[in-house]
Formats: structure tokens, C-alpha cells, sequence
């Protein structure tokens, strides 16, 4: 495996990191976790645990408590991987007055500033979504699982190094799991990008993982709701 | 730390600050009795000086000589001319007033800027709000001169500080997710304005936009009064002649083309609203609106 090899250097180093709203509050604890090109991670645990906290630090939206946390080469908060993080929160954060087409081309402009070539990564990525039908509505005449594909579209337009999902697969039936599931999968190995995904059902993250980082209630100390992360391999 | 805001504290709120208002008022008032008198008073003049209107005023002036055939000769009276000028006024200054006021809200709005450029743009639209337009139409005439230049520059002012403090008030009441997918994936702020924050609260900015039209074109009967041009002119001509009624024309003028900027609102907004995806009304609709406002009204009361 790539990670073991030691050729590919990291896309994801965290450090003794220590995450949270509240300085004196660290919701989730990680010693040491790296995330390799063409690696799936998936966090799994129970709700309000921290999960999303943690991608939403990942992604540079939260800043850490203390340790270190590199993204694709650049040490956060300081200097954000502009570009190359892709992120699918669990809100999905589409523009839902704007059309299929203009959120998507969001996520190709996040890539590349010329027009051209934003046109054609974003029809690339709205067909392989099977979106092409939808691509002038407004999102909000969109059902929960179609704005789910439009979130996942907009991600592969960017072609970011790094995806970080928050529940991206929920709200699908299973037919068109199968496909987004394969679409980006499809899309981390062969651009030897990473995803880390956040994801409630075990058994589905078991299906996808590489890695399977579980977060569970710490119980080092009662009085502190701290957690501790165990890293799994699959 | 936040509460949330019970229904009873409210009611209870609300309630001491009703009281406290009558208090202050009743401190203000000596004679109560005043106010019957106050409103015979208003009824013999009702009746006396200001029912019924007189239509007269939109018949063709006497000079200058007018050449419109008939029946458009309206088009030569005091009430189409000023109606006219006052909508040219309000809409230029609608429309400049808002290419300015949107790259201030955008800098004013703090979840989108610093707090250095959010404090320092708030400030600048505070100062514009400060003064009423009819002041800044006096500061205008005098620096200018008088004409319908110097209304729409005083409104265009006003605009950029009423409008920007509306635009960045709904800018920061946006859900915040759109905004940091567009932060995570490296957009940057001037891209995210542009293709986030502007389609996301656009239903906000037409209708803030569009009300703002509405407010120009009310206050341009204002701005008149002190020779800034517009409807004002002739109303403040007619009161300074007792001649109430034709002041009440040109009244009830000005109530119909608020309602016709209502209809285009209504209109406008419905191609942002998720209610109106359904089912977008036609223009013949819109122009219809009462009846349509009149069904939303009973199924409302049905549902009570």
C-alpha cells in the first residue's frame, strides 16, 4: 500500500492535535494520523462526538486547540491549501437560488481560472452525476438526494488533492449510492487524491474505508468530555 | 452565553415596553381633550377643502403650448410631468445608489470582512444615513443649484446609506455553510461575493431594491418642496395656494403608482421564491394582485 511504502508524501498530517470550540473543551484527541494519496478514510462514531468538528478543522474552518495539522503541504491555520481541499459539508453549502451548472462551476473555479476549461470539468462532472437534465433548475426545486450529487459534482469540477465529505452518501437510494460512491472512489485512485469521509453507518464505512478512524467517548477523564481516536485497519 | 428567547418573556417584554410607551407619551401630552377636537377638526376639513379631489391637474398646462393628440394630452398636465421626473429621479438614483451601496455592504458585512473594513464601511454608511434626504436635497441645492440634479444626487446618498445598511444586514443573516464551502475550497472573497453572497440573498437585495425605488419615489414628493424637482414642486405650489383638493389628487396619483412598484415587486421576487416555483403568476396577474391577495388572506383565515 502506498501509505506503507513511504514513497508518497502525506496529504493529511495531524499531530497531537487537539480539537474543539472552547480552548478548554477538546472534543476529540488524535496522537497521529497521516492520510496518503489514493487512501479513503472514514470517521465513524456516535452523533455529537465531534466528528463533523474535526473535518470542519480539517478544512480549516475551525482552528485547533494545539498540535500540528498539515494539509497538502500547508500547516494550518497559517497557510490554507487554497485549492486543493475539496469539502462536502453536511449542509451541502450550495447557492440554492443559483442553478446546478453555477454551483458547480464554483467548484471548477475553485481549480482553474480559465472559463473554457471550467465549462468543460463542470459538464464533465454534472454528467457523471447523471445531472445533465437538471443542470439550468435552481437548487431548491432539487430533492435532498439530487442537491447531494450537485454538493459531490461541485467537488469533482475542482479536482482538489484532498476531499473531505461530511455524509455525502445519506439521503441516497441505493442504486444511486452505488454510482456517487463509485464516481469518487473512481476519482481518489486515479488522481491519487485522498477522501475522508464522514460517515454514521458502520457497515458502509467498513465497505469504503482503508481506514477506519473511530471516535469514540473517552474515558481518561470524567470530568473533561474528552474522546479518544483509535486508527483501524480494514 | 445566548438564551434562547422564551415565548412568555417576550409577551411579558413586549407588554412593559407598550406600558412604557404610553407612560412617555402621556408625560409628553398636557390636554387629551385636544384630541377629539383634533379629529371634528379634521373631518370639517375633509369635507371642506380636500373631498372631493380635483382632477383638473391632469389636464394640459396652458403654457407651455401642448402638441400631444388626443388621448394623450395627459401627458402635457403638472401631474404626468412631475410624476414622471420624480420616477426618473427615483430610478436613477435607485439604480446609482445601489451600484455603490453593494460593495459597501459586501465590505460592512462581518461575515464576509474584517473587522477593520466592516467598522470603517458601516461608518461611511451611517454618516450617508445620518441626514434625511430632504437635507441632503437642501446641501445639494445649494452646492448645484436647484433642478431634478440635485434631487437625485441628495437620494442617491440617502440610497447608498439605507440600502447598504438593508443589503449587509441580509448578507449576514445568510446561513454560513454556502460560506465556508466556498472558504474550504479556496474561493476567494471577492469570487464568493459575486458567486455565493449575491445569488444567495437575492431575493433580500430585489426586494430591499425594489422598496428602495418605492421610498425614492415617495420622498421625491419631499425633495420638491425645497426646488430639487419632481411632483413636490406642484404640491408644495398648490398647499402654498390652499388648494387642497388638487394637492389630494396629486395624493392619490402617488398612492397608485406605489401600488403599481408593489405589483413589479411582487413579480420581481417570484423568481426567488420557493413558493412561487410552483406556480409563477402572469403580469395580468400581478396587476390583478388584490385578488389574488384577497384568496391568500381567506385561506389564511380559514386556517385560524
Amino acid at each position: 500500500m502506498q501509505s506503507e511504502s513511504g514513497l508518497n508524501k502525506p496529504l493529511l498530517v495531524l499531530r497531537d492535535v487537539s480539537i474543539g470550540y472552547d480552548s478548554s473543551l477538546s472534543l476529540v484527541n488524535i496522537p497521529n494520523l497521516e492520510v496518503f494519496p489514493g487512501e479513503i478514510v472514514v470517521i465513524a462514531g456516535p452523533s455529537g462526538i465531534g466528528k463533523s468538528t474535526l473535518l470542519r478543522t480539517i478544512a480549516g474552518l475551525v482552528s485547533p486547540i494545539s498540535g500540528v495539522l498539515e494539509v497538502c503541504g500547508c500547516i494550518l491555520p497559517e497557510s490554507p491549501p487554497r485549492g486543493n481541499l475539496g469539502y462536502i459539508p453536511q449542509k451541502l453549502g450550495l447557492v440554492r437560488h443559483a442553478s446546478v451548472r453555477h454551483n458547480v462551476e464554483l467548484g471548477a473555479r475553485a481549480g482553474v481560472k480559465s472559463r473554457k476549461e471550467r465549462q468543460v470539468r463542470s459538464k464533465e462532472a454534472i454528467e457523471i452525476m447523471g445531472l445533465s437534465e437538471k443542470s439550468t433548475e435552481p437548487i431548491r426545486r432539487l430533492s435532498g438526494g439530487q442537491q447531494r450529487r450537485v454538493a459531490t459534482a461541485r467537488t469533482l469540477a475542482q479536482r482538489p488533492k484532498l476531499i473531505l465529505a461530511d455524509e455525502f452518501l445519506s439521503e441516497l437510494d441505493e442504486e444511486t449510492l452505488a454510482s456517487v460512491l463509485d464516481a469518487v472512489t473512481n476519482y481518489v485512485r486515479e488522481s491519487n487524491a485522498a477522501l475522508i469521509v464522514v460517515e454514521h453507518d458502520i457497515s458502509r464505512a467498513k465497505m469504503m474505508a482503508d481506514k477506519l478512524l473511530v471516535i469514540d467517548d473517552g474515558r481518561v477523564n470524567p470530568f473533561i468530555k474528552g474522546t479518544k481516536a483509535m486508527e483501524v485497519n480494514v | 452565553m445566548r438564551t434562547a428567547i422564551d415565548g412568555k418573556i417576550l409577551a411579558t417584554s413586549f407588554s412593559f415596553m407598550l406600558m412604557l410607551a404610553f407612560l412617555v407619551l402621556n408625560g409628553m401630552v398636557n390636554d387629551w381633550g385636544r384630541l377629539t377636537g383634533g379629529v371634528t377638526n379634521l373631518i370639517d376639513f375633509f369635507h371642506q377643502s380636500l373631498w372631493p379631489p380635483d382632477w383638473s391637474v391632469l389636464e394640459p398646462q396652458v403654457y407651455p403650448v401642448c402638441t400631444a393628440r388626443a388621448p394623450f394630452e395627459f401627458t402635457c398636465s403638472t401631474a404626468w410631468i412631475g410624476v414622471i421626473e420624480t420616477i426618473k429621479i427615483a430610478f436613477v438614483s435607485t439604480v446609482f445608489g445601489m451600484a455603490l451601496s453593494l460593495p459597501l455592504s459586501l465590505s460592512a458585512a462581518r461575515n464576509l470582512s474584517p473587522k477593520w473594513l466592516s467598522y470603517s464601511s458601516r461608518f461611511i454608511l451611517s454618516a450617508f444615513r445620518s441626514l434625511p434626504s430632504l437635507i441632503w436635497a437642501i446641501f445639494f441645492v445649494i452646492l448645484i443649484g436647484l433642478g431634478p440634479l440635485s434631487g437625485t444626487l441628495a437620494m442617491t446618498v440617502y440610497t447608498v446609506g439605507y440600502l447598504g445598511k438593508l443589503q449587509y444586514e441580509a448578507i449576514e443573516g445568510l446561513t454560513k455553510t454556502p460560506l465556508e464551502a466556498a472558504d474550504a475550497m479556496g474561493l476567494t472573497k471577492i469570487e464568493t461575493a459575486l458567486n455565493v453572497v449575491i445569488p444567495e440573498s437575492a431575493n433580500d437585495l430585489i426586494s430591499h431594491a425594489i422598496f428602495m425605488f418605492e421610498y425614492n419615489f415617495r420622498s421625491g414628493t419631499i425633495i420638491g418642496i425645497v426646488g430639487a424637482g419632481g411632483i413636490g414642486y406642484y404640491i408644495d405650489l398648490y398647499l402654498r395656494f390652499l388648494q387642497y383638493d388638487k394637492v389630494v389628487a396629486y395624493l392619490l396619483i402617488i398612492f397608485m403608482v406605489v401600488l403599481i412598484i408593489d405589483f413589479f415587486s411582487i413579480y420581481a421576487r417570484s423568481f426567488f421564491n420557493e413558493e412561487d416555483d410552483l406556480r409563477r403568476p402572469s403580469w395580468s396577474e400581478v396587476f390583478l394582485g388584490i385578488v389574488r391577495s384577497a384568496d391568500a388572506t381567506d385561506d389564511f383565515s380559514d386556517g385560524l
